[in-house]
């Protein structure tokens, strides 16, 4: 069933995040602002279909929670702050016809609380993706491979944690917003990146997390339309996500940049995500993900390797982690200098038990003609890794440099 | 929300040095404790402070089978011990963090943020 465009799944998702948002902000407290949102889900559920969808869904959504949030608080009888939260709840506009988008805003704080870096990782990624995403628990479930009660329980602690050690549900002030913002953007491109290479399974491309995290990365950018990060992070996904189709080659196994069927590559997404860039660059005020979008933007409009090296020593400068770092390895001997790449990524600490190293390592010693280094190197890689696609591509090379293939 | 910010650092580093010394040194992070104390007043009037004698002075006490065992010293053989503790109310664990981190002892030990349970 579909209202205008929009299916009632979309509509879900949609409405999800403002109606938890606001009744959060007048209830105090996350956990009771959701079962109200949920009941009122349900009762859409099996209403809708049968009467149509409501001219205006949000209103209908949150005035359903709303009336029924006042209905349970009123049966409870030993709940303190009972007569402060009907109170609270009285004034929350109560016409199902009327436009929602008179009443604040809540997604933001809501987005901020579920990232907040008292929580662990796994839980503001499981907690981003059911809140602010509005995805179901079924479904979060099955993009990170856990089970549902797996999850369930990881949302449950989560939310008692919000509660009990008091993380406030609030845009942070400015004395603590840039370092949350970076924490809300790591999170978004985590989810991107399980999307995006998923790390056990056959599933490398995860399409829906990358999808959400596009769409929850533009929520951002709409919402904070001053940060620069925030649209650096929105241009790198997308162009990211864009080369997804040639990322996999035929029998699933991993296809090199460098070998990508570009004819595969979204035109679209490229479009947009050059769009995006350019107006990331026009705050001038680089960060790390504009900077990695620039180095994908450049492997899109087809910039020479020494170009993209400069991008990563760029890069390097303000994160100087180890991953940046072998990236930087590699581009420099891309752009024609093995033998420095090598010596780069041989300087590089702290990076053990990442495949990806010891893949890069076996990689320049084969141009090389180093081939026992290589083949060394490549059953390094093949230790630590257990995704199938890339142990095919590893195992391919590993014949080619032994003789064997 | 009400937390408790528990001070823990190494006693053993107050060990063998004399009066002078320890005097320098308390002079030292005077003026961190006078910020403190003034930056927790803001936040909570009624927020409070008490410093404990060494975790070596302490007993510990234990009932086995209905019998009283009391031995000597600190339960646990870290490095760190309680050497202090804060009661306060206040809006948030993000202002928590902040109050926890202005104590001295957040730079030469640490700090835990634990808030109380109300029921």
């Amino acid at each position: 069933m579909t209202a205008g465009r929009l299916s009632l799944d979309e509509i879900f998702r949609e409405e999800w995040p403002r109606a938890v948002g606001i009744l959060t902000r007048v209830l105090g407290d996350l956990s009771l602002a959701e079962d109200a949102v949920q009941e009122a889900f349900a009762t859409a559920v099996e209403r809708w279909p049968r009467d149509g969808v409501p001219r205006s869904p949000g209103a209908w959504i949150l005035t359903t929670a709303r009336n029924g949030a006042i209905d349970r608080i009123r049966r409870e009888k030993t709940f303190a702050r009972k007569a402060e939260l009907l109170a609270r709840l009285e004034d929350v506009p109560a016409d199902a016809d009327a436009d929602v988008s008179s009443i604040p805003d809540e997604r933001l704080a809501l987005l901020f609380t579920c990232c907040h870096p008292a929580l662990a990782v796994e839980a503001r990624i499981a907690l981003t993706l059911r809140e602010v995403a509005g995805l179901q628990t079924p479904e979060i479930a099955r993009a990170f491979l856990v089970t549902e009660p797996t999850l369930a329980q990881r949302l449950v602690r989560a939310k008692r944690r919000l509660r009990e050690t008091g993380i406030p549900f609030r845009v942070p002030p400015d004395h603590l917003l840039p370092e949350r913002v970076r924490d809300v953007l790591r999170v978004l491109y985590l989810v991107f990146n399980e999307g995006y290479a998923a790390t056990a399974g056959e599933a490398l491309v995860r399409r829906e997390l990358c999808a959400e995290a596009i769409r929850l990365t533009k929520l951002v950018c709409v919402l904070m339309p001053d940060e620069p990060e925030a649209f650096g992070l929105l241009a790198l996904l997308l162009l990211h996500d864009a080369r997804r189709e040639a990322r996999v080659g035929p029998d699933g196994e991993l296809v090199l940049l460098a070998d990508q069927d570009r004819a595969l590559w979204d035109e679209r997404s490229i479009a947009e995500g050059l769009h995006v860039l350019r107006r990331a660059e026009a705050f001038r005020l680089p960060g790390p993900y504009q900077l990695q979008a620039a180095i994908a933007a450049g492997h899109a409009e087809g910039a020479t390797p020494d170009v993209i090296a400069a991008t990563y020593a760029a890069l390097e400068q303000l994160d100087p982690s180890p991953v940046v770092r072998l990236n930087r390895a590699v581009a420099v001997a891309l752009a024609g200098d093995v033998a420095a790449g090598l010596a780069l990524i041989d300087e590089i600490q702290g990076l053990d038990g990442y495949s990806y190293l010891p893949a890069a390592r076996a990689d320049l010693l084969r141009r090389l003609d180093r081939r026992d280094e290589a083949a060394a190197s490549y059953r390094e890689a093949l230790a630590l890794t257990d995704n199938a696609p890339e142990r095919r591509f590893l195992e391919r090379r590993l014949r080619e440099v032994t003789g064997s293939g | 929300m009400k937390y408790a910010l528990l001070v823990y650092s190494d006693q053993s580093a107050w060990d063998g040095i004399d009066e002078e010394e320890a005097a320098r040194r308390r002079a030292e992070s005077m003026p961190q404790w006078i910020a403190l104390f003034e930056e927790m007043g803001k936040a909570d009037p009624e927020s409070t402070g008490r410093e404990l004698v060494a975790a070596s002075e302490a007993k510990v006490v234990r009932v086995v089978d209905g019998e009283t065992i009391v031995t000597d010293g600190p339960f646990a053989e870290t490095k760190e011990q309680i050497g202090g503790l804060f009661l306060t109310t206040l809006p948030d664990l993000d202002e928590a963090i902040r109050l926890a981190a202005l104590v001295p002892a957040a730079e030469y030990g640490s700090m835990e943020v634990r808030p109380i349970v109300e029921r």
